[in-house]
């Protein structure tokens, strides 16, 4: 008896060893970290924030879910247990959506939002539901960007899709070789879009047709930034490219590692970049991307692009840290350790004080991918505001 | 800590796809016959215990009979002929102890390698140790099987069936060769080890330290390693599966008598078919005297 007793007592062991080590892969780690982004929501500019399962739109002024009202009699809407009922999208209601693109906003009463289970919803803004949805071929991992009434989707396996915000019908599609991670970038009639396949393209924002592609030696996963009539953008082949608009390299700057934020520039023409390694460097666009300084700042690496904010640069790293940085010279002025030291992989955001938003001092906003802060508001001090909590 | 195991792996499995014409299938095969044929002699020790054990098993079970009531003697006597036959009772564990989480790194280092999600990918950033293979990213994770009339298949994703998927339900294949090869593999470690002859849990009161329990035991892994194996190939991504039957495969070529012989002759190891020495109790108070047994070796045929 005693054996058996044993024999079973092993097994069992043997069985929990193996989901241990099978829980250990991180298969079910996530897809993608949070997106935040800004959307009119009666009358006023909420955030918006897409993670995992949720998306939810927030007030500025104190992180909470904004309020369904009704346009009618401007009465909050209530369930049926007489709470107030919130903006917030659940994608485990709506057919086991996951987001991890913003909403956009298709008509005063819709918005648009693309799941990573090859749907696109027409959501009802008003009374959260949803009205219709559009099946896609493939998932979405970036923003979506709308200009000139056409919604360009970029696809996480390959390809980009114009479609009409008028009946949502598709214009054109450009395939790519691999997919597409950031959000495409307009500028003028061209629309130019960043793959992982290792090239940079630029098509006629009309009709899709190909103008140039430039081949940056790597993977490249973020939007470029336009200034000066050129176009900047890291690769993971550790390198930080300026390119012209006919897609030339004009410039190119060597870095620690792979560059996958956007990155920040200042009325002087200095720009400033993270990398994977941690480290944020200062480069002068006037000439040729010439470093001014390159400083290592995080323990770990930084995924977001920085923000650039009066004599601060600001950074926020994997380390689970916010960094403020002197702009003229790196130096480290002030870090701001978010409790459990979550992965900050989001992009952040600058908000100034508005009427719209309802808020008297800039707020930075910087997302975790931890559930209990996923999105964490701070002065430009860096003293915490309010955190939002799934 | 982890990360000193995982990031050579990741490093080589990318190495080798640049190497490989850009091959991921290949580049993962190669990478777990590297890794098994290194790992050889810790196999090796863990089944040269595990036979030797197994040999002094009726002895085991003589000193059980004789000293029932009397614990302490017992096992004085059991460390005794652990002594003479140089046995370890634990020292299979030690091998498999330093195997497991070197299989585990290379299970893990296939899924990072594969990135396939932003998530994932910027997780690769901190595990390329070797400058230049950042340009390599995104390996190529479809594969095309040989007959080309098939649809690619997605090497970070599963097949179908539990979790939504792209891959075409051929890709079944994978998780019944994962289950078929385990099996097999299990079967063959058991024929090898001897423990797959060793008769059925007869005495269920000798603390498991049997021949029998552990025959059962290893049935009973026989039984749940393949299912469970099958089980993971059909919710983890079908490069994994790969990784899975071509161990299972070189495992098989291990125990086998030809692989086991090359084996041994690559890493020049010395064949030990040593008879087990016998202890033998003349009178319960004497001191137990030692004798070995005639080996059952058989003298080589002459032609």
């Amino acid at each position: 008896m005693k054996s058996s007793f044993r024999l079973r007592y092993e097994l069992i062991a043997l069985l929990m060893c193996l989901l241990l080590f099978s829980g250990c892969v991180g298969a079910r780690m996530g897809v993608s970290w949070p997106a935040i982004g800004l959307i009119d929501l009666n009358g006023e500019q909420h955030l918006t924030l897409a993670y995992n399962n949720d998306v939810v739109i927030l007030s500025p002024s104190n992180g909470a879910p904004a309020r369904l009202i009704n346009p009618v009699n401007g009465q909050v809407f209530r369930d049926s247990e007489n709470n107030p009922r919130t903006w917030i999208l659940r994608g485990s209601e709506n057919g086991g959506g996951q987001f991890y693109a913003y909403p956009l906003r298709l008509d005063d009463e819709t918005v648009l939002l693309a799941s990573n289970d090859k749907r696109l919803l027409e959501v009802d803004s008003v009374l959260l539901d949803v009205k219709r949805t559009i099946p896609l071929d493939d998932n979405v991992v970036a923003n979506l960007l709308e200009a000139d009434g056409i919604l360009y989707l970029p696809f996480q396996n390959g390809g980009l899709s114009a479609i009409s915000m008028d009946g949502l019908r598709e214009l054109w599609r450009f395939p790519t070789e691999a997919g597409i991670w950031a959000q495409p970038l307009l500028v003028d009639d061209l629309l130019i879009f960043s793959s992982i396949d290792h090239f940079l393209y630029a098509v006629d924002s009309q009709s899709g047709q190909l103008q140039w592609t430039v081949d940056l030696g790597g993977s490249v996963a973020s939007t470029p930034l336009f200034a000066n009539g050129r176009l900047y953008v890291g690769s993971f082949n550790k390198s930080f490219f300026e390119i012209s608009l006919d897609g030339g390299i004009l410039s190119e700057y060597k870095t620690q590692n792979w560059v996958w934020g956007t990155p920040a520039i200042d009325e002087y023409g200095i720009i400033y970049l993270a990398d994977l390694s941690g480290f944020v460097h200062a480069l002068d666009s006037e000439n040729g991307l010439l470093e001014l300084w390159s400083k290592e700042i995080a323990e770990r690496g930084i995924r977001a692009g920085p923000i650039v904010y009066g004599d601060r640069v600001i950074v926020a790293s994997r380390d689970g840290k916010v960094y403020w940085l002197d702009r003229r010279d790196g130096e480290l002025i002030n870090a701001r350790e978010i409790d459990e030291r979550p992965e900050l992989l989001g992009d952040m955001m600058l908000i100034e004080p508005s009427e719209a938003l309802n808020i008297d001092e800039p707020l930075l906003l910087v997302t975790s991918v931890h559930d209990a802060r996923l999105l964490i508001a701070f002065a430009v001090d860096g003293r915490q505001v309010w955190v939002y909590p799934r | 800590m982890w990360d000193l195991i995982l990031n050579p792996f990741v490093t080589i499995l990318a190495w080798l796809y640049a190497v490989l014409n850009q091959d991921i299938v290949l580049a993962i095969v190669v990478l777990t016959v590297i890794i098994r044929v290194l790992t050889f002699p810790l196999f090796a020790k863990q089944q040269e215990s595990s036979r030797k054990m197994q040999q002094i098993q009726p002895q085991l079970k003589k000193l059980q009979e004789k000293y029932k009531g009397d614990k302490e003697k017992l096992s004085q006597a059991q460390m005794k002929l652990y002594k003479e036959n140089r046995v370890n009772p634990v020292g299979g564990c030690f091998p498999m102890l330093i195997q497991f989480p070197i299989l585990i790194g290379l299970y893990q280092a296939i899924f990072f390698a594969l990135a396939a999600t932003p998530f994932q990918l910027v997780d690769l950033s901190e595990r390329l140790l070797i400058p230049g293979l950042d340009s390599l990213i995104p390996l190529q994770r479809f594969w095309t099987p040989i007959p080309q009339f098939l649809p690619a298949l997605d090497l970070t994703m599963p097949p179908p069936g539990l979790t939504p998927t792209d891959n075409h339900p051929y890709a079944l294949i994978l998780p019944v060769l994962v289950l078929i090869t385990t099996w097999a593999q299990q079967k063959m470690t058991m024929a090898t080890t001897g423990q797959g002859a060793a008769k059925k849990d007869d005495d269920e009161d000798d603390g498991g330290s049997s021949g029998g329990g552990q025959a059962q035991m290893m049935k009973s892994m026989t039984t749940i390693m393949p299912i469970m194996f099958g089980f993971f190939s059909l919710s983890f991504s079908t490069g994994l599966s790969i990784y899975f039957v071509t161990s299972n495969v070189i495992g098989m070529l291990q125990y086998s008598p030809q692989g086991k012989r090359l084996m041994e002759r690559v890493f020049r190891r010395k064949k030990t078919d040593e008879a087990p020495v016998e202890i033998v109790f003349d009178d319960e108070d004497e001191a137990p005297t030692r004798k070995r047994r005639k080996s059952r070796k058989k003298k080589p045929r002459r032609k």
